[in-house]
């Protein structure tokens, strides 16, 4: 639906504005890269973007059982004016290793950007939580898993569904692990005639369902014993006996990017904004166990104005679109259905 | 008036009892935040132009937390309710319209709690803990040197009562408004609203919620908008629609807006859980209103764990009805307002 909807709408664009027609996804963003690198041994895998320029950030970190690193740098108060990347991954608490090689990536020189030998690439990482997904949950993504995936970033629409950080993400666990379906990474855009541009990127392994904003229905969530979605929003309603939650099942995850041009402040606030987008697409979400973290992502690249409230209106407008692809695009594996394959 | 407001109470006392035995019934009788025993609400709302006040008044303990996302909040005794913080008991809460002058409001709250000896134990005295938050309404209906005071705070406290929760254009909802991203002249009338949810095992979860804000109004169940934004023509234009064009829009202005509410359960939490009921109850405001937490909003939600109920509830059960019931009562603010000062409500729109 919203993917029809931005192509609607980019039909008016001008030609002068590159659509992202050909390009609905978080790379749509001019100076944004994205690679994923995905485990062959076990679903699971981590997902890296590389800011190409000075690219301003902020967080929004609402859910209750977070594993990150370096989001205390995004506090308008600290230092850090700049990352050099952000980092997605499974792996749980593990994951943090990934943000280890994707600095070694940079520091021997291979980004896009030229560094200063004394310069400290500020890499800012959230894990999910996937180890018992696929057995041997020994297999996690280390420093090499980002050392590969920033190696493979580039410019090119991102791929979508079971791979990187969403490869063995899952969704729809209030009623126990046995009644999940698959999650998975989606991507989504929006392009204004005037030339500015919002994307988002979100890696969906929620404790709750995943619902269409648009529609109000369950897209992936719960099953029932002949596999059809229960819809947890009623369940929750009437008391329905619930599996007690876990923290180390669940985490959504995302990054949003502008073109345009913000202060350290102003992205704080549209990642804040931005994760309304969570709360309509997940319910219920920010749960005591799920780590839900926002990253917003500012490169400038535009020179044009908007105003931070629209900016962040349309990343919650975008991020939900990414949640509800993440499970759309995903895929089966290790015996838990997607969406795709329950229709 | 005096005599009505005992029977009223009588009967929500009645109400109460039938309640402990049968749940499901006391919630079809009050599908409002006083379904929460130890709950009352009381409304002021001013005769010289439309504003108000509501208080939320705590019969007994309740812990108390907050949530504030939006960028323009005007607030009191917030940092207080922080778990880091030490007290962890509220005595009221009051919401507000009057912008910044309405926080006074809180301030008659006091002296009524303390004419009543309520209070934080503090050496001989007892310091009433009442949070409070304000929406901005001084640009609605006439002279914006109206706004709610002291006696506003007084006359609500003594006013509240366990009877279900008046709706719509009245006490903090007297003067809010919704659908101000398309700029002047084209916003709607929204007010307070109300909603419960009480489950089999006696877990009640409620809210009250006053709605001020910059966005529409969407019903999460449909994703239709509600109220908001007009066309010329007076049909909703969908503030989502607008933004996704790059169409005409104001920005949000720091003077006009705010959605604040209040959600309660009768749940027993501590003070860390009460926040983070208080944060996934915000989840409601992110679904029923687009955009939500804007520079333009000052967006905060408190929440009141009373305790009086012994069942075990997870926090996820809680927050996520919390969440559920906020988005309720925020639809129900625009459903049962009345168009004041030339500004329509949505039930205008359906004539």
């Amino acid at each position: 639906m919203t993917r029809t909807m931005a192509v609607l709408l980019l039909a008016a664009v001008p030609a002068c504005t590159r659509a992202p027609s050909d390009n609905p996804t978080l790379t749509a963003v001019d100076g944004i890269l994205v690679g994923h690198h995905t485990l062959a041994e076990r679903p699971t895998g981590c997902t890296v973007i590389l800011a190409d320029g000075v690219v301003v950030a902020g967080v929004s970190q609402r859910g209750s059982a977070p594993g990150t690193r370096d989001t205390d740098p995004l506090e308008p108060v600290n230092g850090a004016d700049r990352v050099d990347a952000v980092v997605l991954s499974g792996g749980s608490a593990f994951g943090l290793d990934v943000a280890n090689g994707v600095m070694r990536w940079i520091d021997e020189g291979h980004g896009p950007w030229a560094l200063r030998p004394t310069d400290v690439p500020i890499v800012p990482a959230a894990v999910l939580i996937d180890l018992w997904v696929g057995g041997k949950p020994s297999i996690r993504p280390a420093a090499d898993c980002g050392y590969r995936a920033a190696g493979a970033a580039s410019r090119a629409p991102v791929a979508e569904g079971t791979v990187g950080a969403g490869a063995g993400a899952t969704v729809g666990k209030l009623t126990g692990l046995d009644r999940a379906m698959k999650g998975g990474i989606g991507s989504a855009a929006v392009a204004l005639p005037g030339g500015l541009r919002v994307a988002a990127l979100a890696a969906v392994n929620a404790l709750g369902d995943v619902i269409d904003p648009a529609s109000g229905t369950v897209v992936a969530g719960a099953r029932a014993d002949d596999g059809s979605l229960r819809d947890v929003r009623k369940l929750l309603r009437t008391g329905a006996p619930l599996q007690r939650t876990r923290v180390a099942e669940n985490t959504t995850l995302a990054v949003v990017a502008t073109n345009a041009h913000l202060t350290k402040a102003e992205a704080n606030r549209v990642a804040l904004m931005a994760d309304a987008g969570i709360a309509r697409a997940v319910t219920p979400a920010h749960t005591t166990a799920d780590g839900d973290t926002v990253f917003a992502l500012a490169t400038g690249r535009w020179s044009g104005r908007a105003d931070t409230n629209e900016i962040g209106a349309l990343a919650a407008d975008v991020l939900a679109a990414a949640i509800v692809r993440a499970v759309k695009q995903a895929t089966t594996v290790a015996g838990i259905p997607a969406a795709r394959d329950i229709k | 008036m005096g005599i009505k407001a005992v029977f009223v109470a009588a009967l929500a006392t009645i109400t109460v009892s039938v309640l402990v035995a049968q749940p499901f019934r006391a919630a079809e009788s009050n599908a409002t935040l006083t379904a929460v025993p130890g709950i009352k609400v009381g409304h002021f709302t001013l005769s010289e132009r439309p504003t108000g006040c509501t208080v939320i008044l705590v019969d007994g303990d309740a812990v108390g937390g907050v949530s504030q996302q939006g960028g323009a909040p005007g607030t009191r005794e917030t940092d207080l309710l922080n778990p880091l913080n030490m007290v962890d008991k509220v005595n009221a809460i009051v919401l507000a319209g009057g912008s910044a002058f309405g926080l006074e409001a809180a301030t008659g709250t006091v002296r009524w709690l303390e004419e009543h000896n309520i209070g934080w134990p503090a050496g001989a005295s007892r310091v009433p803990i009442v949070p409070a938050a304000i929406l901005f309404d001084l640009g609605v209906g006439g002279n914006p040197k109206v706004r709610p005071t002291a006696d506003c705070g007084y006359k609500a406290a003594a006013a509240a009562t366990t009877a279900p929760v008046p709706e719509g254009t009245v006490g903090a909802g007297a003067g809010a408004t919704v659908g101000k991203f398309g700029g002047p002249g084209r916003s709607m009338k929204a007010g307070i609203g109300s909603a419960s949810i009480v489950l089999p095992s006696g877990l009640i979860v409620a809210a009250i919620v006053a709605v001020n804000a910059v966005g529409d109004i969407i019903d999460p169940a449909t994703g239709k908008v509600v109220a908001g934004v007009r066309n010329p023509d007076g049909t909703l234009a969908d503030a989502r629609k607008i933004l996704r064009d790059g169409g005409t829009r104001q920005t949000p202005r720091a003077g006009e807006n705010t959605t604040i509410g209040v959600v309660a359960t009768n749940a027993k939490l501590s003070k860390s859980l009460a926040a983070r009921m208080a944060l996934m109850a915000d989840d409601g405001y992110a679904r029923a209103i687009s955009p939500s937490h804007t520079n333009g909003d000052g967006d905060t939600i408190f929440s009141l764990a009373t305790g009086q109920w012994d069942g075990n509830a997870d926090i996820t059960v809680i927050g996520a009805l919390a969440a559920e019931v906020v988005a309720d009562a925020i639809v129900r603010a625009a459903t049962q307002a009345t168009g004041v000062a030339g500004i329509p409500a949505a039930r205008d729109l359906r004539k």
